[in-house]
């Protein structure tokens, strides 16, 4: 996370580490794809390709926040999500598939995993997906949201077919993020370093100078 | 960004486990980690496995519930497949286990490694966070001295002489271009290290010390000379490419760090990962794999596996030891990390050195307030234990001393070095020598002490003509070899290393700025001063890091 102010204008920059989680096959990356890019894709398998993605949101004319996004890759098929996966994230959100019964109680065991392995203040948002598909539903909207509330998570059902409710979802994280502690904490814990700068003097130390 | 050409990956679908790969990875060690990420972006089916439930196999960092687990495990008549042995683990009541991060193979990368070039080829090093390791100690005649690694350190030190100087600046200007100049050094090739530095450049022993053991990180005077001066000018040249700094370490933990960040790459790249499952068996003629569950998986094309090493009869002694004190003292300004070297025959007569790789709370493996200290050496059994308690003994004398606030220092004049521009330099060498008399009235908490022995492992004699066996970490505290090992697995299994991490990431990143307005050096200016005391080496090149490449 950082929080950087422009020092000819007021604008506020700040940037925020966000997990996905859930059940395979419930349209983490979908979600994400469709905040991203604005695109769907009826067929896309799995989580293929992105290291992290990252997108841009003005909350309002002074405040830009900027979500780096990490997907699961497929690592929470057998449990296997590294350490790394959520430390220092600010925010998750937690998706379940609102046609699968069973797909609200993996996310619920999810959140209990973020509550132990994630920072103690974390922002979680519970997503009921595939809002298109509502004819199929089996989860109703009152149990899950009466459970949201009840732990504290922000709720939105969505579809990342049809876009409803997508931004939305992020806008609502965005707004709750502590952008004020943000600024005084970046202050007292210096980054580490830099590893696309190394000095002039030397030679990049990667190839051609590539930077990535 | 980084969405890679996702049509060349093979995607498994959801929920069915795949019941054929084409390669089966055993174990999430740094090195299967590089090769299982290597293969995966290559287009190459791999599914990763390891037994335990936690990433980074025999160079994972622990948090301290998995750290007793593990200490048990090894200590197990039962287990025979690791190279560790012989731990005693004591933690102190009321920690909170998920603070720390214990690392049971620590290690240090430094700035010209090949180890951080793929990092950033591979983009992996956007996982992780690198800190800076600035501060190089040496334990002489019971103070520990800072490491005069640079021209400058060189000219302010108080403890030199003219000529030590001469000579020294002598060899570092030849040590920067080593290997284009054999004919300084090939008759000594193999000849220890120490033997050449007094021949050839008639250093005295406190310099042989210091380049040897705290520069070039080497446990014994006899190393050969050829390695060691790669050693000396890695050091040397690592300088200054990222700051005033040689080395850096990966927050949350080493080598089990960086080897998940090279895991995630996999799974982006397609590569499917189980914790916590053991392999059963292999059938090395049918490629069939069985799992602890009973799953019965097809391999086409090879196994790479950490497990099955048998130990050789060489081994090394670590402890680890997590004290109530930050340990500023000993660090950088705005640094949390030093290393700390015990040369041979400075602990009772201590055959090999013993390293201290020391961090603060700042490498987030232990709470603020709190450092963690990683000692070892290349001696084993009872005498290895021996030097290392020595050793905490020394640490924990000198970390009570320098930290105790009551305790003043007069500086006069005489301790106090002009530097050219007017600068005062305060000699660290009075300093230690004041401090050696006074005796500090509080002692020093442990936390945490671990002791364990490493035993390196070959890989045994016959292996099948599927399986490729990864050799454990080395019992360096550098990187060294990791990258080449990874690249002759590869080979192994492609047949080839030239496409190995050749990956055409489609950009999209608008974070990837270019090399661009590097911070201010000034070192190179405070370094030039040397000529007008030193006379004779007009043309010495101020910027040891200036022209080299890898």
């Amino acid at each position: 996370m950082a929080v950087a102010r422009d020092s000819t204008s007021s604008t506020r920059f700040a940037q925020f580490k966000l997990v996905l989680l859930g059940e395979s096959a419930v349209g983490k990356s979908s979600l994400v794809l469709r905040f991203v890019k604005d695109q769907f894709d009826d067929y896309r398998e799995s989580t293929i390709g992105a290291a992290f993605l990252t997108q841009t949101i003005a909350l309002d004319e002074s405040t830009t926040i900027k979500f780096e996004i990490w997907d699961t890759a497929g690592q929470e098929r057998y449990k296997s999500l590294a350490p790394m996966y959520y430390r220092n994230a600010n925010c998750a959100v937690v998706v379940y598939d609102i046609t699968q019964a069973a797909s609200l109680d993996k996310a619920k065991s999810w959140v209990k995993e973020l509550q132990r392995q994630a920072n103690e203040n974390i922002i979680i948002a519970l997503a009921g997906n595939k809002l298109d598909l509502d004819g199929k539903r089996q989860v109703e909207t009152a149990a899950a949201e009466a459970y949201a509330s009840e732990s504290g998570l922000l709720f939105f059902e969505t579809s990342a077919k049809s876009g409803e409710n997508v931004t939305e979802l992020f806008t609502a994280i965005a707004k709750r993020l502590p952008l004020e502690t943000a600024s005084s904490r970046q202050r007292t814990a210096p980054k580490g370093v830099d590893l696309s700068r190394p000095n002039r003097r030397a030679p990049a130390a990667s190839n051609n100078g590539c930077t990535c | 960004m980084a969405s890679a050409s996702s049509s060349k990956v093979p995607a498994a679908s959801p929920n069915t486990p795949p019941d054929s790969c084409d390669v089966l990875v055993y174990g999430t060690g740094l090195v299967e980690s590089i090769v299982a990420a290597a293969l995966a972006w290559q287009g190459t089916n791999v599914l990763h496995l390891d037994p335990n439930p936690f990433y980074g196999g025999l160079w994972a960092s622990l948090n301290l519930e998995e750290l007793k687990a593990w200490t048990d495990k090894i200590n197990s008549p039962a287990t025979n497949d690791t190279p560790f042995s012989n731990a005693y683990l004591y933690i102190s009541r009321n920690l909170d286990p998920r603070k720390y991060a214990i690392d049971i193979s620590p290690h240090v990368l430094f700035t010209r490694a090949d180890l951080l070039n793929l990092l950033i080829q591979s983009r992996v090093s956007r996982y992780l966070e690198f800190k800076p390791l600035g501060s190089f100690h040496t334990f002489e005649q019971d103070s520990f001295e800072k490491v005069p690694g640079t021209k400058e350190d060189i000219f302010t030190s108080q403890n030199l002489t003219l000529l030590t100087k001469r000579s020294l600046m002598r060899f570092m200007k030849f040590v920067v271009i080593w290997d284009e100049t054999p004919d300084v050094w090939l008759e000594y090739k193999g000849k220890p290290i120490s033997l050449f530095l007094k021949e050839k450049f008639n250093l005295d022993e406190p310099q042989i010390v210091e380049l040897v053991h705290s520069i070039a990180l080497l446990s014994s005077p006899s190393s050969p000379t050829e390695l060691a001066l790669d050693r000396i000018k890695r050091y040397l040249s690592s300088m200054q490419v990222y700051g005033n700094f040689p080395a850096m370490y990966s927050m949350y933990g080493s080598g089990g760090e960086i080897a998940q960040g090279f895991c995630r790459s996999a799974a982006v790249a397609g590569a499917v990962y189980r914790l916590g499952t053991k392999l059963s068996s292999f059938d090395d003629e049918s490629g069939v794999a069985v799992l602890d569950n009973g799953e019965k998986i097809k391999v086409t094309e090879k196994l790479i596996t950490s497990y099955g090493l048998l130990p050789s009869s060489r081994e090394i002694t670590r402890m680890v030891a997590v004290v109530e004190k930050d340990c500023k003292e000993w660090f950088a300004e705005g640094e949390s990390a030093a290393i700390v070297v015990f040369p041979p025959e400075t602990l009772d007569g201590n055959k090999y050195a013993v390293q201290a790789l020391v961090l603060g709370s700042g490498s987030g493996q232990v709470p603020l307030g709190q450092a963690v200290w990683y000692l070892s050496t290349q001696e084993s059994g009872e005498q290895g234990r021996k030097d290392l308690f020595l050793a905490l003994e020394k640490m924990e004398e000198s970390i009570l001393r320098e930290s105790t606030e009551d305790f003043e220092f007069d500086v006069s004049e005489e301790d106090i070095a002009y530097l050219p521009n007017g600068m005062p330099v305060v000699s660290s060498v009075r300093l230690g020598e004041s401090l050696r008399n006074f005796t500090p009235k509080e002692s020093l908490k442990y936390l945490l002490k671990l002791t364990y022995t490493q035993k390196v492992t070959v890989p045994p004699p016959q292996p099948g003509s599927k399986t490729i066996y990864v050799p454990a970490p080395s019992i360096d505290i550098v990187y060294d070899g990791v990258v080449t090992r990874a690249q002759a697995i590869y080979e192994g299994v492609t047949g080839t290393t030239e496409d190995f991490f050749e990956v055409d990431f489609e950009d999209e990143d608008d974070d990837a700025t270019a090399t661009g307005n590097p911070p201010d050096t000034s070192i190179g200016d405070v370094a030039d001063i040397d000529d007008e005391e030193l006379g004779d080496h007009p043309d010495f090149d101020e910027e040891v890091a200036g022209e080299m490449t890898i």
